[in-house]
């Protein structure tokens, strides 16, 4: 008896049989059969199955069906009958085993005694040019596990429904009288559900077991690619059913619960996907055919699904195919804004339907994602083409609406805008066409374009063949692009235009309207005239072609070798070797303040007092991203990583920073480096965090290099001393006792508080429109990380609408998250709760507030400057000051303010904050002390002194 | 040694090493294994690729026999990189060199594979001596490759790219632990299984677990971790008079540690003991055993510990060390490189001697899921399992 069966099932794929097949006899593990079952093709496949027999005998064995079957089930199912192995593995005769399948599943099948084996299915992508592969759900195969049962791990019975990966034991399938269905399509996913639900042990292993042969493009698609055919939905829904039956029975809740929640997720994403492009008629049975389906679906399951997959399937139940078509288009290019949104009560909502339903408004409530308060140009505006006709010969016009969400582009907004089409592959050329009007339509920004392209639009030909289709729009100054999506207008019946590549109309001499994967409008070069189809043949050839090969593989290297150019080991390499050896330049200084994010803190503050002095000094500050805000326009700007910036670096005198210029980066001898530091510290820094001192010794000493280039490290007391200067090991002389000078506007807003005996609002109270009868409170939280070093997603720890229901007649509460995080409030605190978050540097905002509420954030060692009262809403002490971490000291002992861990508690403390303030007033100054002592106001002048009036420069 | 089941004669059974006897734990492993064989009647032959560079004494009456193939080691030479290093000449001609001296001493493993009877197994337990090997004839026999580390130590190490290159077609490759093998399943070996070390000994009497001494073996070199284990030390040796930590080992970084251990003031409470030969004996004598290690492979000196009953505190620095160790029943673990935590761990054994020996008595109980007799049975079944 063979250990496995491996049963082959065969239809009208002669060609490909004996590949499939050589797969399993190449096996490392010997001791396996082959039965080859063949559904009654109509081409050769049963006679080379017969000739596989004869060529293997005693190995491979060939059956035919008597009358095709239409499907999978049948053919497995024979074979299984006729199966001798001790395991049964299905294999389709277009796949492939992994050579060493057999023996990595026996082996756990016979380590585990489990009844069912299930290893990792990789996709291979046959047509691709490079080799694509994709594991097929990596995540559940990322280790080997054994499961007593299948509700251990819902996701594999959710996710892997193939049956094809898997290694049964036979005896298994027997005594269950486990079978396929037959008739029906998407047999897979009930086998495989009846299979997990009646194994007693199920192993897991890591190993890939399965090719999976995929092919893209292809004229006849594969049953599972058919996707709009409303007979596959019909087979499909029953198949679900059929599982959710089963699962029924066996009292199986949360495996039925993660299902559903994989079936709002993917399934019907899928086919709503095709929604827009298909008739009334087909949307109607399809709406019938869903909806009885999702009434079986937990409403709980909406909870577990991004927004827009719940609100798709909510307005799918209700028929409301004026707001989902615009949502079916969301869920097609995730984060697009495709509808105009309303308020109500303090809320956002998609649509301004279906509010008085419980479900509705839950559902459809979108405050979260902050279109409210997203610059407009941060947001994917939706763009629908409403109308779109040609004269058949080379003019378009076309016309469409942008969305204008909850009105925020105003009536009388300036508004222009232009229509450009961009080749998507090497994006070579563009052309733009001016629209012929744009107007404020309330809901919607309506536009018009007229296109002569076959005039305008030059194409090379052959190597642009793809054309896209943006619109451009400039909204009182803020540049808005967007892609146009077809919606249901069904732009492939419009005629092909003429067109003039540069290669000469042999390439091709028509341009075609067709519809993107994400279903938005481009153009396809194609040929129309017999000598162009012709050429187009010779063309595709020749592309085939060994010379075309080692053409395209020339053109990778020289993008490779430009992409090289730019990569961070070359520009490394070019600072150390050709930068560095540049002469240094006097009263170079260039600036950073957390790594490029900001123009702000000491860094800033330096700046500033240099240019207060009128020094003679030549700026430079660095910034990250995309374009530099808020930075002083009489310094150089330059973009972190970016060659300007590496050559300013290597010819500086002074480099000023706050956390540390690229590590990779030598500090020339002749450059003085001056770390102003953002921060005490309360929890271990440097080498006293656990993850520093497991590093290797190379790494170790790698790090402390990178700290050993500071010359100079700012420090507010002997507390930094003690910990910060320890935990980099720096030496004693690096040491500047000298104070933050960031904090010396905080120590200057306190001595005018003393002299004058009143708090003085600056202008920033103004601009952020704040009542002058209301006091300011600052919540201003350190970031939170997980345990691999990611920063965690932000949600504020209090009900913010609550806050300021209570409070907001008394305090007006100013937000400021972590420069890592982002912070969205309702409408409905409007006036009351002000996120601060960007825009702003810390200082003034800190003098402006009239108490501080935060958590571990090192803002709490320079507030207490201000002698002002503070709370510490420390609602996750143990998880992120406990034991694996470790801090300095503890804050709960030290705190110069109540520390809090409940919401209640903190509106508790808020209420008394008037009492607090007396009481902890002997905390604050010891605190002021222990932490503080060395900033006394002077701490920039100090340094411009030292470093930069005082002639010698060092 | 249990009930003899070896088949008429046994097996042939090649070891094929960088070195027979250089020092260090491979070595012991092989040797400890290739006895385990041969008294069961198998064929044993140990291959090295060079002579070793600091040898250890092998002792008069081996069970099997030794070669070595080359007479003395050949010269390294670096490998092509970019433009420059393709067109230097005198490389070029070493290289060429290097590789037909590969070519004659693969030649040498081909014939000692071909006499070899059916069924014959070769282990190769270093992935630079595969290179040979992979050069060799191995048709008639079954190739078992191993990596005696833990996958993220060989990660970091310029053997990760050999071990995906040269291990890729044996028959099978063998990591530590199942967790091990994962990792490489991962990175398309898929090939890979897992084999365990052996006990290196089982003391007829454990540990006393009376004295106040707490006890590390091992190199004073880096990667064994003495200075965190110092670190922790400093937090504990004060609360804890009268304990001492002694400290058995020499290495390159013994002045360094000396000094960091003055700098800690533990002068009082840390005792420098020099090399061991005799690590029973230094465990029998300690009440607590610790393994500061940054990274790990299988160790044997856990394994020796825990089969003395001395409980143990260790960072989980790699599947190896929470396999042997289950955390909280015979053993303690702290999260790598946490000198906070370990300290803590280390002190509730030292005030507590309830615990010492509930744990300690735990770990020689459990330990014996890898005694001699249970790993060679999985070998062989190994062996059989690859012949179907």
């Amino acid at each position: 008896m063979p250990d496995v069966s491996v049963i082959v099932i065969v239809y009208n794929d002669a060609d490909r049989l004996p590949t499939a097949v050589q797969s399993v006899l190449d096996q490392t593990h010997k001791s396996v059969e082959v039965l080859i079952v063949d559904d009654c093709s109509k081409d050769r496949s049963y006679e080379i199955a017969q000739e596989l027999q004869a060529a293997n005998p005693g190995r491979v064995r060939a059956f035919q069906l008597p009358q095709n079957s239409g499907g999978c089930g049948a053919p497995r199912n024979h074979g299984i009958a006729e199966a001798l192995g001790t395991y049964v593995i299905f294999l389709d005769s277009d796949d492939v085993l992994e050579e060493n399948a057999c023996r990595n599943m026996v082996a756990a099948a016979e380590r585990t005694g489990a009844d069912l084996v299930s290893g990792m299915c990789v996709r291979v992508y046959v047509d691709s040019r490079h080799g694509k592969t994709v594991d097929w759900y990596p995540w559940i195969y990322s280790t080997s596990r054994t499961l007593e049962s299948i509700t251990e791990m819902p996701d594999l019975l959710v996710f892997d429904t193939l049956s094809t990966n898997k290694c049964y034991r036979r005896e298994f399938l027997l005594e269950q009288g486990l079978s396929f269905p037959v008739g029906i399509h998407y047999e897979d996913l009930l086998f495989s559900a009846q299979a997990y639900v009646a194994a007693r042990r199920i192993a897991l292993i890591p190993n890939r077991v399965y090719s999976w042969n995929v092919v893209e493009n292809a004229s006849a698609k594969s049953i599972s690619n058919r996707r709009h055919e409303i007979a596959n939905f019909v087979h499909r829904m029953e198949i679900h059913r059929r599982v959710d039956e089963l699962l029924e029975e066996k009292g199986y809740e949360d495996l039925k619960f993660r299902k559903d929640v994989k079936f709002l997720k993917h399934d019907l994403v899928l086919h709503l996907r095709d929604l827009p492009l298909l008739d009334n008629d087909y949307r109607h049975e399809f709406a019938e055919l869903a909806n009885s389906y999702l009434a079986t679906i937990s409403p709980q399951a909406y909870a577990e699904v991004q927004p827009i997959q719940a609100i798709c399937a909510y307005l799918l139940g209700k028929e409301d195919w004026k707001n989902l078509m615009p949502a079916a288009d969301a869920l097609i290019t995730p984060g697009k804004l495709t509808a105009p949104l309303v308020e109500k009560d303090g809320r956002i909502y998609w649509c301004a339907e279906h509010l008085d339903d419980p479900d509705g408004a839950r559902i459809l409530d979108v405050t979260a994602a902050g279109y409210h308060t997203r610059p407009l140009n941060k947001l994917s505006l939706g763009n629908r083409l409403t109308s779109y006709a040609d004269d058949g010969r080379g003019k378009v016009r076309l016309g469409g609406s942008v969305v204008n969400p909850l009105g925020r582009v105003k009536a009388g907004a300036e508004l222009t805008g232009a229509l450009e089409f961009r080749a998507r592959r090497t994006s070579l050329q563009s052309f733009r066409f001016p629209l012929t009007s744009l107007t404020h339509a309330g809901r919607t920004l309506d536009w018009k374009a007229e296109a002569d392209i076959a005039r305008k639009l030059r194409p090379l030909g052959i190597i642009d063949v793809v054309w896209d289709v943006w619109l451009h729009l400039d909204i009182d100054g803020d540049a808005v692009s967007t892609r146009v999506s077809a919606g249901s207008i069904d732009v492939n019946s419009g005629h092909p235009l003429h067109v003039r590549p540069r290669l000469s109309r042999l390439v091709s001499d028509r341009i075609e309207p067709s519809v993107s994967k994400k279903g938005n409008l481009s153009y396809v070069l194609t040929a129309s005239g017999a000598a162009t189809v012709r050429t187009q043949g010779l063309i595709e050839e020749a592309l085939r072609s060994k010379a075309a090969g080692v053409a395209k593989k020339s053109l990778r290297k020289a993008r490779r070798m430009k992409k090289d150019l730019n990569s961070g080991e070359t520009k490394v390499r070019v600072y150390h070797e050709v930068l560095s050896k540049l002469p240094i330049r006097k009263g170079l200084v260039v600036f950073e303040s957390h790594m490029g994010k900001q123009f702000s803190d000491s860094p800033k503050a330096i700046y500033d007092e240099l240019r207060r002095q009128g020094v003679d000094f030549e700026p430079v500050w660095s910034y990250e991203g995309a374009k530099p805000t808020g930075f002083p326009k009489d310094a150089t700007l330059v973009r972190r990583w970016s060659y300007a910036y590496l050559r300013a670096l290597a010819q500086a005198e002074f480099w000023i920073d706050n956390q540390g210029f690229p590590a990779s980066l030598t500090k020339r001898p002749g450059t003085t480096y001056i770390q102003t530091w953002h921060g005490s510290a309360l929890k271990r820094m440097g080498f006293d965090l656990p993850q520093m001192k497991v590093l290797g010794r190379p790494e170790r000493e790698r790090l402390q290099r990178g700290l050993d280039r500071f010359d100079h490290f700012l420090v507010r007391s002997e507390h930094d001393v003690r910990t910060l200067a320890r935990g980099f090991k720096l030496r004693e002389d690096r040491l500047l006792r000298a104070g933050y000078p960031r904090n010396d506007e905080l120590v200057a807003a306190r001595g005018r508080e003393i002299e004058s005996g009143a708090r003085e609002r600056g202008p920033l109270a103004a601009e952020l429109k704040i009542d002058p009868a209301k006091k300011i409170l600052l919540y201003a939280p350190t970031f939170r990380a997980t345990p691999q070093g990611a920063v965690r997603r932000f949600e504020l720890p209090f009900d913010v609408e609550a806050f300021a229901e209570r409070f907001g007649d008394e305090y007006t509460l100013l937000i400021r998250s972590h420069y890592l995080n982002q912070v969205v409030l309702p409408p409905s605190v409007r006036g009351k709760v002000i996120d601060v978050s960007s825009g702003y540097d810390i200082s003034p905002l800190l003098v402006l507030a009239d108490a501080l509420i935060t958590d571990y954030s090192s803002l709490m060692f320079d507030y207490t400057l201000l002698d002002r009262p503070m709370i510490f809403f420390t609602y996750d002490y143990e998880e992120y000051a406990g034991e694996s971490r470790g801090t300095y000291f503890d804050l709960r002992e030290k705190a110069p303010g109540p520390v809090v861990g409940t919401e209640a508690a903190l509106f508790e403390a808020v209420a008394e904050l008037k009492s607090a303030d007396t009481e902890y007033a002997g905390a604050r100054e010891r605190f002021a002390a222990e932490f503080g002592e060395y900033d006394r106001g002077t701490a920039a002048q100090q340094i411009v002194a030292k470093f930069f009036t005082s002639g010698s420069g060092k | 040694m249990t009930e003899q089941t070896a088949m008429g004669g046994g097996r042939d059974i090649f070891f094929v090493s960088n070195a027979v006897n250089e020092l260090g734990g491979v070595a012991t492993w092989s040797h400890q294994m290739a006895r385990l064989f041969a008294d069961r009647g198998n064929l044993v032959h140990m291959v090295g690729i060079t002579p070793p560079s600091h040898p250890f004494e092998l002792g008069p009456d081996l069970p099997y026999g030794t070669t070595t193939l080359y007479d003395v080691h050949p010269p390294s030479v670096p490998g092509a990189h970019g433009i420059k290093g393709k067109l230097n000449l005198a490389d070029r001609r070493r290289r060429a060199a290097r590789a037909e001296g590969m070519q004659e001493q693969a030649a040498k493993l081909t014939r000692m594979f071909r006499q070899a009877r059916p069924g014959a197994v070769v282990i190769v337990t270093q992935v630079w001596a595969m290179e040979w090997v992979a050069l060799a004839d191995t048709s008639s026999v079954t190739v078992v490759g191993m990596t005696h580390e833990s996958f993220e130590a060989c990660r970091r190490s310029s053997r990760f790219g050999r071990v995906k290159r040269y291990y890729k077609d044996v028959d099978r490759l063998l990591a530590l632990t199942r967790e091990d093998a994962d990792l490489w399943a991962q990175q398309r070996l898929d090939n890979v299984d897992f084999m365990p070390n052996p006990l290196p000994f089982f003391p007829a009497e454990p540990s006393q677990r009376t004295s106040k001494h707490v006890v590390s073996i091992g190199r004073l070199h880096e990667e064994k971790g003495t200075d965190l284990l110092l670190d922790a030390w400093s937090e504990v040796a004060p609360r804890h008079p009268g304990w001492t930590l002694r400290i058995y080992g020499t290495g390159s970084d013994e002045e360094a540690l000396r000094r960091q251990c003055t700098e800690l003031g533990l002068d009082g409470s840390v005792e420098w003991m020099g090399r061991t030969d005799d690590p029973e004996g230094a465990l029998q004598d300690g009440a607590v055993f610790t393994l500061a290690s940054r990274g790990e492979g299988f160790p044997l000196s856990l394994l020796e510990a825990m089969a003395t009953g001395v409980p143990c505190v260790a960072f989980d620095v790699a599947p190896g060390i929470r396999e042997i160790i289950r955390d909280g029943e015979d053993g303690l673990l702290a999260p790598p490189g946490n000198t906070l935590i370990f300290a803590r761990r280390l002190e509730s054994l030292l005030a507590d001697q309830e615990l010492r020996d509930r744990l300690g008595d735990a770990a020689r109980e459990n330990i014996q899921r890898y005694r001699t007799d249970e790993i060679v049975r999985r070998w062989e079944d190994l062996f059989t399992f690859l012949e179907r």
